[in-house]
């Protein structure tokens, strides 16, 4: 792993952090964010060491708490606080909010309800083969989301078909405010997925160094070999389950297991780290900061200044379009071309 | 030269094959299309002539192939599935409510799923309460999705590959009453345009609206009142929730009567959306407008009641007297 390598991982984490902390921070009492926000404090570690083995003809299809998967897919900051903000600037000009983020020019993918997208990443993996285009599909989703039937449906087709695909599930223990413990007769889920003739694993730690070794291995090996993986990553999520607010208030969480995953927060424990180990490590970071910060402000101050969607939106509902095929064989209307009293149908 | 006829299955057969050598995106899947009997012979010879690339059977797994079509649909494919039976879409009702039907909406018109999901409504004979029923109500509530509703074996061609082609997910059904219909069919592939109804016979005295198997019924209804000396209007809605109303409204203003056949339950169905429209564009009708449905139960096995369950020409020949009885 080079120092580069090392850096931007730490710059990932860094970045997701502060942007989430600055959501937080800027939400009320502005008010201006008006839809639900998801936040994902915490669970930095995957999004941040991905972005080194992602192309951007790679697709990723992530769950609802997103904002880390978009930023670390090459999404702009700007255009996702603008979409909060409810702004044509927005990635999805204004209309879907944090939900449903989705960035089609880097081949970013969202939705909130429950576990679609992990299921329509197989039928993007298996665009990606049909075309044989070399790239592939990854698919995020949460523990929660691993106990509905289609995900189980999609495990078996993209096994079946042997698609280029990587599973990653983040097992942060709660479906909401509902542990693991209550939801499933196992501590762990990836040992589920390998009777689907899956190849499957599980990374527990919180070093980045360390996932980033498995991530190289699992990556190339699902270029080369055309065939899924699941891999499945114990996190924790720090802020509520849908903020800004915190919920530990309802006391769903025991209060060691809160401090147990907060000792380990990957962002403190990489910051140590490389504080140790590269020198003149402080200077970068305030610079990093320094940059982070500057691009927060820019963004919230791009989607204040943005306006508003114009109230034309029905239109977006239908493309109202066909393929270019289409015209190619008909340059004329596209009309029925068989008359009336053609027609004899004769009863069944 | 007497010319060319296909039956409704051939028709679509023969679409599925024009779309798919039109373009190499085009691919079908579902439950066993290339076996046996090729649903209802729609994907006959298409294995042979396409190789299991472009067809092959799916697991059973309804909801996770609609997510796959969808999937493959928004990175440039334009997949085709089908169910052979419409009942097993409502494992898919996710799917098309919370993902297909908002997709290009929540993304500002800026990514789409090109997609058509064809099912089959079993209004034919002995499919009871688990086969009997037709869905189209469910899904045309939803914006986004077009649901398409062919008549007859040249409708069924044209609206087939029109929907293949278009940028939008459509949902393409199919009774099965129909499958043994015949009719002219042009050889060259040709297009209709999606949600303009097609004015299917000139009258002056009663307009009839219809969409699917009640268009058939409609037709042989209208033969019947020859006798009498009454003509119709029927309009086939094609497409049921994208309706372009002016030339039905034109035609209500004309004759002053209005009959809507829907095959399928009554409430929320198009016959109410079409009654419901007339009324708020407040055309004067000189009789109040009638509907004719399913009754407001599931469609007994038992022949007798089967029969007495769908309507038919008959009830839409005496529906048309009624209307045009003095008040």
């Amino acid at each position: 792993m080079t120092l580069k390598e090392k850096l931007k991982i730490y710059y990932n984490l860094l970045l997701i952090r502060n942007v989430e902390e600055a959501i937080e921070d800027r939400y009320h009492p502005a008010d201006k964010m008006r839809c639900p926000i998801h936040m994902c404090i915490g669970q930095e570690l995957i999004p941040s060491v991905l972005n080194l083995f992602m192309k951007t003809k790679d697709s990723l299809w992530s769950h609802h708490r997103s904002h880390g998967y978009y930023m670390c897919k090459g999404g702009s900051v700007k255009e996702m606080i603008s979409e909060f903000y409810g702004k044509k600037t927005g990635t999805n000009g204004g209309l879907a909010g944090s939900q449903e983020l989705s960035y089609p020019k880097t081949n970013f993918y969202s939705g909130t309800i429950l576990c679609g997208a992990f299921s329509m990443a197989v039928g993007d993996a298996f665009s990606k083969k049909y075309k044989n285009q070399k790239n592939v599909a990854i698919a995020i989703i949460g523990d929660g989301g691993m106990e509905e039937g289609i995900v189980f449906e999609s495990l078996n087709i993209a096994s079946m078909m042997k698609l280029p695909i990587i599973f990653i599930c983040e097992n942060n223990l709660y479906s909401v405010h509902t542990n693991l413990k209550e939801r499933q007769n196992s501590k762990t889920i990836y040992q589920k997925i390998k009777s689907f003739g899956i190849k499957s694993s599980i990374y527990k730690g919180n070093d980045p160094d360390r996932l980033h070794d498995i991530l190289k291995k699992i990556t190339s090996d699902v270029r080369e070999n055309n065939k899924p993986h699941f891999l499945e990553v114990s996190t924790y999520r720090f802020s509520g389950h849908v903020g800004p607010e915190g919920d530990d208030q309802y006391g769903y969480r025991p209060k060691k297991e809160i401090a147990y995953w907060k000792k380990r927060d990957p962002l403190k424990y990489y910051e140590k780290k490389l504080d140790k180990k590269i020198k003149n490590f402080h200077i970068i970071n305030k610079k990093y900061k320094k940059k982070i910060n500057k691009i927060i402000n820019d963004a919230f101050n791009f989607a204040e200044k943005s306006q508003f969607p114009e109230k034309d939106y029905l239109k977006f509902n239908y493309q109202n379009t066909y393929s270019k095929i289409v015209k190619k064989f008909y340059s004329k209307n596209i009309q029925l071309n068989v008359s009336q009293k053609d027609h004899k149908p004769k009863p069944y | 030269m007497k010319k060319r006829e296909l039956t409704f299955g051939e028709a679509i057969n023969e679409a599925q094959i024009q779309a798919m050598s039109l373009d190499k995106s085009v691919f079908i899947t579902g439950l066993q299309p290339e076996k046996t009997g090729n649903v209802f012979g729609t994907c006959k010879n298409i294995l042979k002539k396409f190789g299991k690339k472009r067809i092959f059977p799916s697991p059973t797994s309804e909801q996770g192939v609609t997510a796959l079509a969808a999937g493959a649909a928004i990175n440039g494919l334009r997949p085709i599935i089908i169910h052979e039976r419409v009942d097993f879409m409502a494992y898919t009702f996710d799917q098309l409510a919370n993902w297909i039907s908002l997709w290009s909406f929540k993304s500002a018109g800026k990514s789409k799923v090109p997609l058509v999901i064809r099912a089959c409504i079993g209004k034919n004979w002995g499919q009871g309460p688990q086969h009997g029923k037709t869905l189209h109500s469910s899904f045309s509530y939803l914006p986004g999705i077009i649901i398409a509703m062919p008549s007859s074996p040249s409708e069924a061609k044209g609206l087939l590959l029109s929907s293949v082609m278009s940028n939008d997910p459509i949902i393409f059904l199919e009774y099965r009453a129909l499958y043994n219909t015949k009719e002219h069919v042009d050889e060259k592939p040709y297009f209709i345009k999606l949600g303009e109804p097609r004015k299917r016979l000139s009258g002056k005295d009663i307009t009839v609206v219809a969409a699917g198997a009640s268009v058939l019924t409609a037709l042989q209804g209208a033969e019947q009142l020859k006798e009498k000396k009454v003509s119709i209007d029927l309009f086939d809605l094609r497409t049921i929730n994208q309706i372009k109303m002016d030339k039905i409204f034109n035609s209500i203003k004309k004759t002053k009567k209005v009959l809507v056949l829907e095959d399928g339950w009554s409430k929320g169905g198009y016959a109410s959306e079409v009654i419901t429209m007339i009324t708020e564009k407040g055309i004067k009708l000189d009789r109040k407008p009638k509907r004719i449905c399913w009754p407001d139960s599931h469609l007994p096995m038992s022949r007798p009641l089967e029969a007495d369950f769908y309507f038919t020409a008959k009830d839409v020949y005496e529906a048309c007297l009624n209307l045009l009885s003095k008040k």
